[in-house]
């Protein structure tokens, strides 16, 4: 035992105490931020110091107590120096931080106020070390960091994780996750040790602000205790449950109730812990009709849809699925699946707020967990959870994915299995790289969550060639070319994909001789268009051409303005051939004489792709927009063209009643309709129609290159 | 429609056919005892021949109620109505020698002349007035959208002018939530206004008066005794913002009794003024790129019904 003074009272503490523990066990408060009981003491922000007598002071978090020391632990010598620490580490700090806004308890800024710093002597930092907002369950701030290393002890040495570390050096110091990656693109598990050592307002929780799930009768509020208990939350961190209490309830749905439904916008996903539930697209499964005329009056004075039956596009010749937000696809022909114990759904409406794809009812009685995304991504995250997701996957969708692939549709049943069994669930968060255009091709992909955004450089520029979605694939190009990857392909939000290996890939090419050549022929189109499209590029030149977005059409209708008398006979064909529902409003841009008319113009970058939670608006291999008829009037698409070239259209039509299963009701399905070219015919109708010869379909690279002066 | 070098063909089609039908008339004019009829062979030829190319030029609206059916382009249709109905009236004169005859056939040959007459004047206006609507109405929009886009227009000007002068006391009729800007780009798409939590952050913009009572007098006199009139009623005669000219002026006057400060918020209200005189000027334009038709089609409607008349009761009774 080892006798010393503090602050004039004799302490007896055993030996290798440190100088800060003795005064605690005194009683005696020494101020400090670096230091946790339950972590080493490592003395780096030193507002600990005391007065040992020594030449200088020392931190009392390191320093051991020897026989006979006098401390003192507030002088005004002491005081004095620590409070010019905190102005020097208030300089360096954001006030107020993210942590005093939410809770008002940042150590620093406390300590701060205790000691009457209003404002330090020391200019502010001018460099801004950066805000990380990757994670969505941990905001990261940078510059409200004062490097006290709590958070990289509590990664280290309490959840022995090993993410965090320091980088840099000097000014530019700060704490990274793996090799400096962003934190949701690292292996961190968001267990929220981190953030729970943080003094300040450097890593936050990132509660979803105001969106705490409402309990009530049917939604009970879980404690953190109860759902470690649970084996799909076994592994994962109370501190974060407990931080994050209402952002998972549990949900008791009686049978025939409807749990969500398609087209509506909602912000959790489920997970069905008992009983089961059915899942399907209400919406009726006809095209709207793409031709008319004068068939009478009544038949003018409806509008209706046409069965697939009488009305079925060229390609629809095999079974196709239907991509849903679920662990299973539809079938084309019957849209209903089951959903059981372990399943999860409505992961991309979670995850990237995407509407649901699909009504899911109560089949018998359903018990089911209902979570915000933050507790989503860190089951997701949690290892038990995603083997789960993953086997259930393999098991149900992998094989219809991997027969969506036209060409895969020849794979023996055998081959099938193997690569259920070999291929790898990768998952990529939004903006993340998945390949590097010039980078070794390694793998063929398949996208199985998400969208993936496909892009080549040009000089000046990236140059997006497409956006794929769910049941697109990937990366035959460099595989069966120079083996090097010819595009870069982008995470857009949360994406999950289907990896094939090389050797599988090879394995498959060279045991089914048609699986090449209908890749080779794919890969050939697809160099053929991206080539045209970075000549085009290349080859125009004018501001308002780029400005107003004609570039990056297709094929635009334009009205000569010299010529057209204002008759809206193209309007009026138009709806005529589209039961009623014109796809063009003789009304838009200008360039030169011409009237660019709202009406689709087959973009070359058609953002009304992304999002669409059924893949029911697809490119066609003529690089025609189309909208599939299984299409659920969610509206994403109209919203996310920028030209207004997508409108929603309310059709009666008799289908189930979703309050009265069993029964069906004339209701109002809204579907979106977009200019479909007139495919089926030689000439788009309103063309056709215009009498004075005002209306064109054109290649605005084409048309008007002799205005732009171009080749 | 344009009367250009792609009509060529037609017109070379139809001067033939011209020739061949003098070529055949003057003779039979010249060597006929009794003159040319219309009941002689010839004449109820150059008879079946008019009355076919007007049965052909009236299908034109037939063919326009069906815009789908693939029976030839819509342009093609166009051009032999022009074209063939044109001819129609030197053929038919030639079946009747020229000669008007009793009642009906008088009547007629007067709805034939006014008829191809109203076509001619039509074809005219068609071929000048799209070229002058595009220059002079750049900022055209829907015809039937014409009335909408007004109230815009004024709702918009309301809200300059209330910005820097304060409450006009006006009883406002348009949609409050529609806060378009009037353009030559009308949204055909209800813009759905933000609701909920969304809608609780954005904090509502200020009620900034930016003049005084006393310095706002005279925009406030102007807008609501000359503007918004105009605004409201842009075709009531003697309104000075009517002209361009004459708006200039007025609104140069109005710079030197606002203060510089204002002279933007000037400019914006000229725009909305000018954009109202575009909207007129493309409504007339319009009246009369189409007003025609109203005296076009039910003659000729009439034309045939008598034509078919007058074919029948000749045939019934010549012999």
């Amino acid at each position: 035992m080892i006798d010393l003074t503090i602050d004039g009272n004799p302490v007896r503490v055993p030996a290798g105490t440190s100088v800060f523990d003795a005064a605690r066990m005194k009683g005696i408060a020494i101020p400090t931020l670096c230091h946790l009981q339950n972590e080493t003491p490592v003395g780096v922000c030193r507002l600990c110091v005391v007065d040992t007598g020594a030449r200088v002071f020392s931190a009392s978090c390191v320093r051991p107590v020897e026989p006979g020391m006098n401390v003192v632990t507030n002088s005004e010598k002491v005081q004095s120096a620590r409070r010019t620490l905190l102005e020097l580490l208030l300089a360096d700090h954001p006030s107020p931080c993210a942590r005093q806004q939410q809770s008002g308890d940042c150590e620093l800024e406390a300590l701060g106020r205790a000691a009457g710093i209003k404002e330090p002597r020391f200019s502010k930092r001018t460099l801004a070390r950066g805000k990380d907002d990757s994670s969505l369950a941990i905001a990261v701030d940078h510059d409200a960091c004062i490097l006290c290393d709590r958070c990289i002890r509590g990664c280290n040495e309490i959840r022995n994780n090993f993410v965090l570390g320091r980088m840099g050096k000097g000014y530019a110091a700060g704490v990274a996750f793996d090799l400096n990656a962003p934190m949701g693109d690292s292996t961190c598990i968001s267990c929220g040790e981190c953030m729970v050592s943080c003094p300040t307002g450097a890593l936050t929780n990132k509660g979803i602000v105001g969106t705490v799930i409402a309990a009530g009768d049917d939604a009970q509020l879980i404690e953190a205790e109860e759902l470690l208990h649970l084996p799909v939350f076994k592994g994962i961190s109370g501190t974060f449950l407990e931080l994050n209490r209402g952002a998972i309830v549990k949900r008791r749905v009686r049978h025939g109730e409807i749990i969500c439904r398609e087209g509506e916008f909602g912000s959790t996903a489920f997970y069905l812990l008992e009983g089961k539930a059915r899942v399907s697209i209400s919406s009726p499964i006809a095209h709207v009709k793409t031709e008319g005329g004068a068939r009478g009056f009544f038949k003018r004075l409806t509008s209706t849809l046409a069965v697939r039956d009488s009305d079925a596009r060229e390609e629809e010749t095999r079974d196709r699925t239907i991509p849903i937000d679920a662990s299973v696809d539809l079938a084309y022909e019957n849209p209903v699946a089951e959903l059981g114990p372990g399943d999860l759904f409505g992961e991309m409406t979670c995850l990237n707020f995407y509407p649901r794809s699909a009504t899911v009812r109560a089949e018998t009685d359903v018990l089911a967990y209902e979570m915000l995304r933050n507790v989503l991504d860190i089951l997701m995250k949690n290892k038990t959870f995603r083997a789960q997701l993953d086997q259930n996957y393999r098991r149900r969708a992998l094989e219809n994915h991997l027969r969506g692939v036209p060409m895969f549709a020849d794979l023996t049943p055998d081959f099938i299995e193997h690569l259920k069994e070999s291929v790898e669930l990768v998952r990529y968060a939004p903006g993340q790289l998945i390949a590097r255009q010039g980078e070794p091709a390694e793998s063929f992909y398949l996208v199985r969550i998400g969208f993936v955004k496909i892009s080549e450089n040009y000089p000046g520029g990236e140059l997006v060639l497409a956006y794929l979605s769910r049941g697109d694939y990937f990366g035959e190009i460099g595989l069966l070319g120079g083996g090097v990857r010819t595009a870069t392909c982008t995470a857009l939000d949360h994406v999950e994909l289907v990896r094939i290996s090389n050797e599988d890939f090879r394995q498959m090419i060279e045991q089914f001789p048609a699986v090449r050549q209908g890749l080779e022929k794919v890969a050939a189109e697809r160099r053929a268009q991206n080539q045209q499209r970075l000549q085009m590029v290349e080859s125009v030149p004018i501001d308002q051409f780029l400005s107003q977005g004609l570039m990056e059409a297709q094929s635009l209708l334009i009205l000569d303005l010299e010529r057209c008398t204002r008759c809206d006979a193209c309007v009026n064909a138009c709806a005529d051939a589209h039961d009623g529902v014109t796809r063009l409003i003789r009304d838009g841009l200008r360039f030169e004489q011409y009237l660019v008319a709202t009406s689709c113009r087959q973009c070359r970058d058609p953002l009304c792709m992304v999002g669409c939670p059924v893949g029911s608006i697809r490119r066609r291999n003529s690089l025609e927009v189309i909208i599939e008829d299984w299409c659920i009037g969610c509206g994403l698409c109209a919203r996310n063209c920028p030209y207004g070239n997508i409108n929603l259209h309310p059709f009666e039509v008799v289908a189930e009643d979703p309050d009265r299963p069993g029964r069906k009701r004339a209701i109002v399905k809204q579907k979106a309709t977009s200019c479909d070219l007139c495919t089926h015919l030689k000439e788009p109708s309103c063309v056709y129609a215009c009498p004075h010869d005002a209306a064109h379909r054109v290649d605005p690279r084409t048309f008007f290159a002799p205005l732009l002066g171009g080749k | 429609m344009r009367m250009d070098e792609t009509q060529r063909g037609w017109l070379i089609a139809s001067a033939a056919i011209l020739a061949v039908a003098l070529a055949v008339f003057v003779p039979y004019a010249y060597f006929s005892s009794q003159g040319p009829r219309g009941g002689s062979a010839i004449g109820l030829l150059f008879g079946v021949v008019g009355f076919a190319f007007m049965i052909f030029a009236a299908l034109l609206g037939a063919r326009k109620r069906v815009p789908t059916w693939r029976v030839g382009r819509a342009q093609a249709w166009m051009r032999g109505h022009l074209w063939l109905g044109l001819l129609s009236l030197p053929i038919l004169l030639f079946h009747g020698g020229f000669h008007f005859g009793g009642t009906l056939t008088r009547v007629l040959m007067w709805l034939l002349i006014i008829v191809v007459g109203s076509g001619v004047f039509g074809a005219v206006l068609q071929h000048y007035l799209p070229d002058i609507m595009t220059s002079d109405a750049p900022l055209e929009t829907i015809y039937d959208e014409i009335a909408h886009v007004r109230e815009q227009l004024l709702d918009e000007a309301d809200r300059y002018v209330e910005t820097w002068c304060g409450s006009l006391h006006l009883q406002l009729a348009g949609p409050q939530g529609a806060s378009l800007h009037a353009g030559g780009f009308s949204a055909m798409r209800p813009i759905t206004p933000i609701r909920g939590p969304v809608a609780a952050g954005i904090a509502p913009a200020a009620a900034v008066v930016a003049l005084t009572e006393d310095e706002s007098a005279p925009l406030r006199r102007f807008y609501l005794e000359e503007m918004r009139p105009f605004l409201d009623r842009p075709r009531a005669r003697g309104q000075r913002l009517a002209n361009e000219a004459r708006a200039t002026s007025a609104f140069e006057g109005l710079k030197t009794a606002l203060p510089p400060a204002a002279h933007a918020m000037l400019a914006d209200l000229e725009d909305v003024c000018e954009e109202a005189r575009q909207l007129e000027r493309q409504a007339r334009l319009h009246h009369w790129l189409h007003g025609w038709l109203l005296v076009h089609i039910p003659l000729s409607l009439a034309l045939i019904a008598l034509g078919a008349i007058h074919a029948v009761m000749a045939l019934r009774y010549s012999s």
